[in-house]
Formats: structure tokens, C-alpha cells, sequence
């Protein structure tokens, strides 16, 4: 066919391949590396909710003052949240592999269990903060939904921004099929197709997006 | 994965090896780019130079004389006028008394091919160059040129086509193109993979000319349905880098999508042609006419991509936006000013530095650098993400043209003038 330098194009296709092949494996290398990030973060967290979990536990069975367990609940609570927003972050980087879908339901769980935790140490304690879930479609939101949940996001995050310590910021996907998280959105009547969702003191449930002033006067 | 990022990869993976095509090919044959063979037996080809012209008195003048200054000797230049309603016979006629090798053929209008083919059969030359009416070959440009046919099996030769005129800027990036192909095509020259040869100049041997039946009078661009035509017949075709031809690019948009549009619509018609020869049959089939279905493959499906990422983005702002204001909360958060790039963005951006090297190393190969200044490191950057981008798009528009000229059983014209 050609004259003598046909070759090229298989020198070409294996150099590419070569090449292309180290590109590829330096992106699992990150994506993984930002998974493992993830994974630490999340194992730091665990602990420090087993180590919360236990305290509500001992407040709960002593009559003792819990304002140091309210204390550790708030800057749990900053910490997931923002912890979340990192997970958010590397999960729409990421290309190549899905392993950080997995630690997003970790997460979901870990959240969940904080949920849970909250209410109780809010009842024992008398706490004056408020819990404020945002239960969001995670898996295959439509176009309006996505925007949707992203002005939530927004004003959610400026409304934590002013309100500091006086709200529980809690963002858990509501539809990775996990039972608990089911079992508690049935407690309070939310059904998967009405998210996102934002839910007020287990009481007040916000569907459609509202101003900031609006959802203040909820939280007042 | 999903089938996005699968897309991406797949172009990336395409680009690389593009650019390691090239860059094997040049490495290879680095020494010996700007080489060419000296004719065995000086001015050993008789040479007739062809000039159609259509309303070309603002520039056959100069042509003709560019022509004829050649150092190697021209034993007649025919310029073939199209019917021309300007000036063009009457300057060509004021010349014939300045040059006696100059000669005219009137005709009435019927394009280029039809005008070429009829200077054909007057053409006594062994050699017949073919030189476009704004154009205007370098003096020892048909010299260097000549040598390649001392190789029985080469059924013509091409050269380097650069830019005439360099003031404004959609000129200045023609420059760099004009450029980056004669470059390539040099180096495609190695695989026998060249596809074109230019209007502007181009030597071919009249009895292969004549074998092919001449120019096609149904392709809008003659210049490569004939090459194809020529490789169809198991000849070469050889590049001349040394040698140099300057032509007028277009100075106005309108005009430059018209002719990307006409270059387009002629590949397509060409390969229509030739389809019976896809993976058959030497360089054409096994390498030229896949490389141009792939080249319009990959285009389609990136304009579609681009489209549906246009599309949904808009899509996405539009609610996003309404909603933003139901809530009275802010556009852009802090944090989305903090991006964390993906595996693509890496790629994308490894991609962009080597073309942009490519593009530098061929245009100071080819001494077009001329890089001294913001502006014109400016239209480098332009070209390279700008300019190449709408290469896709006018082939849309070609194929879109084609098939409603298909209907309306119309004639597929020039559209330049």
C-alpha cells in the first residue's frame, strides 16, 4: 500500500496508547487518592460521632448539664456540612470511577445517625438550635431539579452562614435507597418524587423554594 | 464512566495520536523536509502555464507576471478567460505585447474545471502547471518542482500555499493555517497520503491529465477530485515545501465561510465519488478517503455534543436563574469559584500545550513565525481554540447546503465571487 513508512502508524498507535495509558492511570491515581481523602475524613467523623453518640448516651442516663454535648453536636454538625460540600466537590470531578458514590452513602448514613442524635440531645437537653434536613435527589434529578436543589443549596448555606451555631445544617440524599433514611422520611410523610425537601424541626416541611426572609420566619 | 466523558476521551485519544503521527513522521524525515531532487537534465520539461480567470483585472496582472518571471523557462502561459465581464481579456491582451509566450483563450463562462480542460487541448507543454488568477508563484518556484518528475510514477506536484496579504486579522490566522497545511501535507507527502493539489500552483504531466480525462467539471474543488483521480490510476503525488506560491485569502468573513463551505461541499462530492474505493485499493482507499470520512465523522458528533451541552446548559441557567431570583438568593457562591479540575480538564489541558507547540514548530518550520509581540501570541491562542473550532460548524452548514441544492436539483457554484 504505502511506501516504506507505514509504520508510523502503528508507532504512532502505540506511543498513544502508551501515553494515553499513563494519563489514564495518573486520573484513577487522583480520583482514588481523592476517594481515600474522602474515606479519612469519613473515619475521623464516624469516630467523633461514636464518641457524641456515647456522651447523649451518658447524658441521657445521668442528670448532668449537657450544655458541652450541645456544644459538640453544633461543631459536629459544621463539620459534615462542610465535609459534604468537599464530598460534592470531588464527586463532580470525578470521571473515571464511582467510588466515592459509596462514601456518599456513608455519609448519608452518618448524617442520618446524626440526625437522629440531634433530636435526642435537643429533647434531653432543651436545646434552643434547630434541625434543619435537606433531604435532595441525588441520583437522577432532571435538569429543573438540579438547579432547583442547587438555589436550596445556595440559600440554605447563606442561611447557616448568618445563623451560625443556631441551626443544624443536615443534607441527606433521600433517594440512595437506604433503609433508614426511608424509614424516617415515611415517619415525617416525604415521599422520593416530592424532593428536594427542606424539613424544619422535624415539623415544618418546605417544598418549593422560598426567599430567605420567608424560611427565617419558619425558623422563628 | 458515562458516555460524556467516554466521548471526550475517545476525541482526546484521536488528538494524541494525530499529533504523535505527525510528530513520528517529522522526526523521521526532519533532514530532508526542504530537499528536492533536481531535474536530471536541465529544463528538460516543456511547461505550459494554465490561468483561468473570471473577473480577475485586479490581480491577473501581477499573475502573469509572477508567472513568467519564473527561472525556469515557460514555453507558453495560456490564460483562459471565463467569460469575464471586466477588464481581465483586456489586460491579458496589453501583456501578450510585453510577452510572447502569453497567449488568450476566450470562452464563454463554464467554470474552472471546463476552462482548464479546454486549455488542456491547446497546451503543447509536457508539463502543465496550473496557476489560479490571484496567485503568484515564487521565481524558482516551478524549478524546484520540476525534479519530482523525474520519477516516472509521480502524476503531479504541489507546493507551499501561503497568504499574500497579511493586515487584517482574519488574514493573520489564514497565515498560520495556509501554513500548518502545507506542513502536513509535506509530511503526509511520506505516506503518500497527500490529497490536494491546490489551485494556486500545481505541475501535473499533461499525458496523465489527459489518462484521468482532465478536471471534473461536477466538483467544486477540481483541485482535489483531480488528485484523487490521479492516485485512482496508481500515480504519485509529490510536495515541493521549498517551493512557494502566494495567494489572496479572503479578507471578509462572508467570504472565507463561502469558501470553507465550497471546500467542504467538493470533499464531500469527492468522496461520494470515490466511495467504491473506501478500504480498497492503495493510499486513496486505505488512508485518504477514510481519513476524510473520519475527519467529517468526528466533526458531526463534536457539533452534536456541543449542541446538546449548549442546549442543556441553557436549559440549566434558565431555571436556575428563575429560581435564584424566586428565592432572592446570590447567583455565585464563593465556593463555586473554586474549581476542582477533572481527569478530562488534565488531558484537555496537556492537549492544548501540544498542539499549540505543533502549531508554533510548524509555522517556524516554515519561517511564517513571526511571533514578536501580544498580538501575535494573541493570534496564536485565537486560532488554536477559535479558529479550528469553527471548522465543524461550516461543515454543517456544507452538508446542509449540499442537500438542499440535492433537492432543488441545483448546480453547487462557487459562491466566492
Amino acid at each position: 500500500m504505502f511506501n516504506s513508512q507505514k509504520n508510523v502508524f502503528w508507532q504512532a498507535l502505540l506511543l498513544t496508547i502508551f501515553i494515553f495509558s499513563i494519563g489514564i492511570l495518573l486520573g484513577f491515581s487522583l480520583e482514588n487518592w481523592r476517594t481515600s481523602q474522602i474515606s479519612s475524613l469519613y473515619q475521623q467523623s464516624e469516630l467523633e460521632l461514636l464518641d457524641i453518640k456515647i456522651q447523649s448516651e451518658i447524658y441521657l442516663s445521668y442528670d448532668i448539664d449537657c450544655n458541652t454535648a450541645i456544644s459538640e453536636n453544633i461543631n459536629f454538625a459544621d463539620r459534615i456540612y462542610n465535609e459534604a460540600k468537599v464530598l460534592q466537590k470531588y464527586e463532580d470531578s470525578n470521571r473515571l470511577t464511582d467510588s466515592i458514590t459509596l462514601q456518599h452513602k456513608k455519609y448519608d448514613l452518618l448524617r442520618t445517625q446524626f440526625w437522629l442524635n440531634s433530636i435526642k440531645i435537643k429533647e434531653k437537653c432543651n436545646a434552643s438550635y434547630q434541625n434543619i434536613v435537606y433531604l435532595y435527589d441525588y441520583n437522577n434529578p432532571s435538569l429543573e431539579i438540579k438547579a432547583k436543589q442547587q438555589v436550596f443549596s445556595n440559600l440554605l448555606g447563606e442561611i447557616k452562614y448568618d445563623k451560625k451555631d443556631e441551626i443544624m445544617l443536615i443534607p441527606i440524599a433521600g433517594d440512595n435507597n437506604l433503609s433508614s433514611v426511608n424509614l424516617l422520611m415515611e415517619k415525617y410523610n416525604i415521599k422520593q418524587e416530592n424532593l428536594p425537601i427542606v424539613l424544619i424541626d422535624e415539623k415544618i416541611k418546605i417544598y418549593d423554594l422560598e426567599t430567605k426572609e420567608q424560611i427565617e420566619k419558619f425558623l422563628q | 464512566m458515562n458516555s460524556l466523558s467516554i466521548i471526550y476521551l475517545s476525541y482526546m485519544f484521536i488528538a494524541l495520536y494525530m499529533l504523535f503521527f505527525f510528530l513520528i513522521l517529522f522526526v523521521r524525515n526532519r533532514k530532508e523536509l526542504l530537499n528536492y531532487p533536481v531535474a536530471e537534465k536541465d529544463y528538460s520539461y516543456s511547461i505550459s502555464v494554465l490561468t483561468p480567470a473570471y473577473n480577475e483585472e485586479d490581480s491577473i496582472e501581477d499573475t502573469i507576471k509572477a508567472a513568467l518571471s519564473s527561472e525556469y523557462p515557460i514555453k507558453e502561459m495560456i490564460v483562459i478567460d471565463d467569460g469575464s465581464k471586466d477588464k481581465t481579456a483586456e489586460i491579458v491582451k496589453r501583456l501578450m505585447k510585453q510577452y510572447s509566450n502569453l497567449k488568450l483563450l476566450p470562452k464563454e463562462n463554464s467554470g474552472k474545471a471546463d476552462s482548464l480542460n479546454q486549455g488542456i487541448k491547446i497546451a503543447k507543454g509536457e508539463l502543465i502547471a496550473v496557476v489560479d488568477s490571484d496567485s503568484y508563484p515564487e521565481k524558482d518556484s516551478i524549478k524546484k518542482m520540476v525534479g519530482f518528475f523525474n520519477d516516472l510514477k509521480v502524476g503531479a506536484v504541489t507546493c507551499s500555499v501561503l497568504v499574500k496579504h497579511r493586515n487584517t486579522f482574519l488574514e493573520k490566522l489564514q497565515v498560520m493555517e495556509y501554513a500548518i497545511i502545507a506542513w502536513t501535507r509535506k509530511l503526509l507527502g511520506y505516506i503518500d497520503g497527500i490529497w490536494a493539489t491546490p489551485g494556486p500552483l500545481a505541475l501535473y504531466r499533461k499525458n496523465v491529465l489527459l489518462e484521468v480525462g482532465g478536471f471534473d467539471r461536477n466538483n467544486i474543488t477540481e483541485d482535489i477530485e483531480i488528485t484523487w483521480h490521479i492516485i485512482s490510476r496508481g500515480y504519485k503525488i509529490e510536495m515541493c515545501l521549498p517551493a512557494r506560491v502566494y495567494s489572496i485569502a479572503p479578507k471578509k468573513l462572508s467570504y472565507f465561510i463561502k469558501q470553507r463551505i465550497r471546500w467542504d461541499i467538493g470533499g464531500l462530492q469527492c468522496i461520494n465519488k470515490y466511495k467504491s474505493l473506501f478500504l480498497k485499493r492503495g493510499a486513496l482507499g486505505l488512508f485518504i478517503i477514510p481519513f476524510f470520512a473520519i475527519s467529517i465523522f468526528l466533526g458531526l458528533v463534536g457539533v452534536g455534543v456541543f449542541f446538546y451541552l449548549a442546549i442543556r446548559n441553557l436549559i440549566s441557567s434558565f431555571f436556575y436563574t428563575n429560581y435564584t431570583l424566586e428565592a432572592g438568593t446570590s447567583f455565585l457562591a464563593l465556593e463555586d469559584l473554586a474549581i476542582t479540575p477533572t481527569i478530562l480538564n488534565f488531558f484537555g489541558i496537556v492537549l492544548f500545550i501540544l498542539g499549540l507547540l505543533f502549531t508554533i514548530f510548524s509555522l517556524m518550520s516554515m519561517k511564517e513565525g513571526q511571533f514578536k509581540g501580544f498580538r501575535n501570541v494573541f493570534n496564536l491562542i485565537f486560532y488554536s481554540i477559535v479558529y479550528l473550532t469553527i471548522y465543524p460548524l461550516i461543515l454543517v452548514i456544507a452538508i446542509g447546503k449540499m442537500i438542499k441544492y440535492k433537492i432543488q436539483h441545483k448546480k453547487i457554484g462557487w459562491g466566492t465571487k
